[in-house]
């Protein structure tokens, strides 16, 4: 019922349910996005995208899921369209570069810039190359595996974003662990 | 099989490397930003008075503007020719209308 009237507040403009709404979700929907992105700026425009669409969109939200649920899927949506528009803009200039500059071909991958700020400097070369690996998967897996082991949240939250049952959860979380170990060994064997 | 051995401790390593990320916080003014960022927005929102009127109707609606024109100056053409023909036959008593009239 709380939430219904928030929700209504919402709607109608309301500035002060706003702040509202920022002050308990700024720091989740950050955290979100810093788990899909390699560096913080990137990170924080997205998350102010997050609660733009929340502005405008809030009228066509139909109360079928909990509020939370559905701010965490449009940061889950917002974050992998970024990545997929920015690698396709690196593949093109890659594209024009064969043409005039020289880029080479790792430097088309988003994730080659790899400037996570909560990852310790003895960890940077390994997250790098795992997060390149995690962008690899096919995309409801690397949601799941994203989510779980990088934004830390339960099989269960997982299941009511993706919309998807908890059992469903659980085989693509062991399908993208499959997968990632397998993409790594490639890794490691080509580079020794 | 040494080789085998290190790869795997190395895909364990990087896998175990992810769960080791600290929690990053909101950068400063995030909130105040986003504030300004919605409120700004809906002030623009509300300036566009016509947001309605979108370019697709615009365009209907200047095809129709010209058509309609088109048809107009094509009927004002063709009255004014039968005008001027109706004129000249009465000047030269070309006209038969005083033929067929019923007070004769």
């Amino acid at each position: 019922m709380l939430e219904e009237k928030f929700i209504n507040e919402l709607g109608q403009g309301n500035r002060e349910a706003y702040s509202q709404l920022i002050d308990d979700y700024e720091q989740k929907v950050f955290a979100t996005c810093i788990s899909f992105l390699p560096n913080k700026e990137d990170a924080e425009d997205i998350a102010q995208e997050v609660f733009l669409e929340v502005f405008k969109s809030i009228k066509k939200f139909k109360g079928n899921s909990k509020l939370s649920t559905w701010i965490y899927r449009i940061t889950t949506n917002k974050c992998l369209e970024f990545i997929r528009k920015k690698n396709s803009k690196r593949r093109f200039a890659y594209m024009q570069s064969i043409f005039g500059n020289e880029i080479s071909f790792d430097k088309t991958n988003y994730f080659t810039e790899f400037n996570h700020p909560g990852v310790l400097l003895e960890n940077k070369e390994k997250s790098a190359i795992i997060f390149k690996a995690i962008h690899q998967l096919p995309e409801t897996q690397k949601i799941v595996f994203t989510l779980h082991k990088v934004d830390g949240k339960s099989y269960k939250e997982i299941s009511e974003i993706i919309e998807k049952s908890i059992s469903s959860v659980e085989s693509l979380m062991f399908r993208a662990k499959i997968n990632l170990q397998k993409q790594l060994e490639y890794f490691y064997k080509n580079k020794n | 099989m040494d080789t085998n051995n290190n790869i795997a401790e190395e895909v364990k390593s990087a896998l175990d490397s992810i769960t080791h990320i600290q929690e990053i916080k909101t950068p400063p003014f995030f909130k105040d930003k986003t504030m300004r960022k919605l409120f700004d927005a809906k002030v623009a929102e509300e300036k566009i008075v016509f947001s309605w009127f979108t370019p697709k109707l615009q365009l209907a609606t200047l095809v129709c503007i010209i058509v309609l024109n088109a048809f107009a100056l094509i009927q004002l053409k063709t009255t004014i020719y039968d005008s001027n023909v109706s004129n000249f036959g009465e000047n030269y008593s070309l006209s038969n209308n005083n033929e067929t009239s019923i007070l004769n």
